[in-house]
C-alpha cells in the first residue's frame, strides 16, 4: 500500500521505503512478542459474587452461593479462572488483584470465593470475554447468597 | 441447570477411549474443535505486561488463533482443574489444541482435552494437573484430589462447606 500511495510500484521501492518497511516489520514483531493485542481498557466498578467461571458458564450444576461454595474452592485451587458475576449475570474474569498478578489458584482469591464484593478496576473486552484487572476491592460483604437450603451441597451432596 | 447428568461426563471423563480426539460432555452450546493456535499469557496479550515464560504458571493462559481470536483455556481433562499446567510448557509456541469450544452466550470458553506441538508433535492428554498433583501428594488420591488437597482441607476446616464458619449441613 505504501508503494501505491507514493506512486512507486511494489517491485520498485526505494531504499527509504524498504527501510521503513523493515522498521515497521521489526516493530510489529517486537509488539507481538510482548503482547500484540494490548487493548484499550475502561475503568469500571463491578458489584457481584465471586464465582467459578466454568461451572457458571456451562451450568453443569447450580453454581451460586453457599450451595456451590465448596466446589468453587475446588475449582479455584484447581486453576480454573475465577470471575465476578454481577446482578445482570455478566461475568468478569479476574486476571489481577491490585499488585498480585496470580490468577491461577491464588490463595487470596480463593479465600473470598462466593463473597459479594465491589471491585474497581480496568475492564478489557476481547472476543466475547470481559477480563478484569482489579485495582481495588472497595467492599467485601462476605457470603450473603444463602442457597444451600434449596440446592444442598453441589455437586455431590457432601 | 442444563442437564445435571452432564456433570459426571464433564468432571470425570477420564481415560475412556484411546483415540486422540475430543469427546462431547453434554454441555449446552458445546462443539468439538481442533485447531492450531499460539499459547499466550492473557494478561500480557491484553496489557503488554509480559513476564518471562507467561508468568511461570501463575497466570491464566489463552489460545491465540490465526484470525486473531483469543480463547480462554478454562478447563482441562481433569476433574475441577484448569488448563494452565497443560499449556505452560508451550508458552509462546504453536500447538494443535483439541477439545470443546463452548459457545455460550455468556462468554466463550475452551476445554482442552488433548494437545500437541504444531504441526505434528506427539499427542498427549490434557491431564497434567492430576499428574502434577499426584507427584506432590500421591497417585492413589489424585482421582479425588479435591477431597485430599491440604489447602482445600484447611479452608473447609476453617470456613465449612458453605463458606460460613459454624454453618454446617444438616445431619
Amino acid at each position: 500500500m505504501a508503494g501505491r500511495q507514493s506512486g512507486i510500484r511494489p517491485n520498485e521501492e526505494s531504499s527509504d521505503v524498504r527501510g521503513v518497511r523493515a522498521i515497521a516489520a521489526a516493530a510489529l514483531m517486537a509488539v507481538s512478542a510482548s503482547g500484540a493485542g494490548a487493548a484499550d481498557a475502561r475503568r469500571v466498578t463491578v458489584t457481584g459474587e465471586i464465582v467459578d467461571t466454568w461451572c457458571t458458564v456451562t451450568e453443569i450444576m447450580y453454581a451460586l452461593g453457599t450451595a456451590h461454595h465448596q466446589c468453587a474452592v475446588w475449582c479455584a485451587l484447581g486453576g480454573i479462572p475465577v470471575s465476578i458475576q454481577d446482578d445482570d449475570g455478566n461475568l468478569y474474569v479476574i486476571l489481577k488483584v491490585e499488585d498480585d498478578d496470580t490468577s491461577v489458584a491464588n490463595p487470596g482469591i480463593v479465600r473470598i470465593q462466593t463473597h459479594k464484593v465491589t471491585a474497581e478496576g480496568d475492564l478489557y473486552e476481547r472476543d466475547g470475554v470481559r477480563y478484569l484487572i482489579v485495582t481495588q476491592v472497595a467492599d467485601d460483604q462476605g457470603i450473603v447468597n444463602l442457597t444451600h437450603d434449596e440446592y444442598g451441597i453441589q455437586p455431590f451432596g457432601e | 441447570m442444563k442437564g445435571s447428568m452432564a456433570i459426571f461426563a464433564a468432571l470425570f471423563a477420564l481415560g475412556i477411549g484411546a483415540a486422540f480426539g475430543a469427546e462431547e460432555w453434554g454441555i449446552e452450546h458445546e462443539g468439538t474443535a481442533r485447531f492450531e493456535a499460539t499459547v499466550v499469557d492473557i494478561l500480557c496479550e491484553l496489557t503488554g505486561d509480559c513476564p518471562a515464560e507467561c508468568g511461570g504458571g501463575k497466570r491464566q493462559l489463552g489460545l491465540l488463533r490465526d484470525d486473531g481470536t483469543l480463547l480462554l483455556a478454562a478447563k482441562n481433562f481433569d476433574a475441577f482443574a484448569g488448563a494452565v499446567n497443560d499449556l505452560i510448557s508451550f508458552c509462546g509456541k504453536r500447538i494443535v489444541a483439541d477439545g470443546l469450544l463452548i459457545h455460550d452466550p455468556a462468554m466463550p470458553l475452551f476445554a482442552l482435552q488433548f494437545k500437541r506441538l504444531a504441526p505434528d508433535g506427539e499427542w498427549s492428554r490434557a491431564n497434567r494437573f492430576f499428574k502434577d498433583w499426584a507427584e506432590r501428594h500421591g497417585a492413589d488420591k489424585a482421582p479425588e484430589w479435591f477431597r485430599h488437597d491440604p489447602a482445600i482441607k484447611d479452608l473447609i476446616a476453617d470456613d465449612g462447606v458453605f463458606g460460613i464458619p459454624g454453618l454446617k449441613p444438616e445431619e
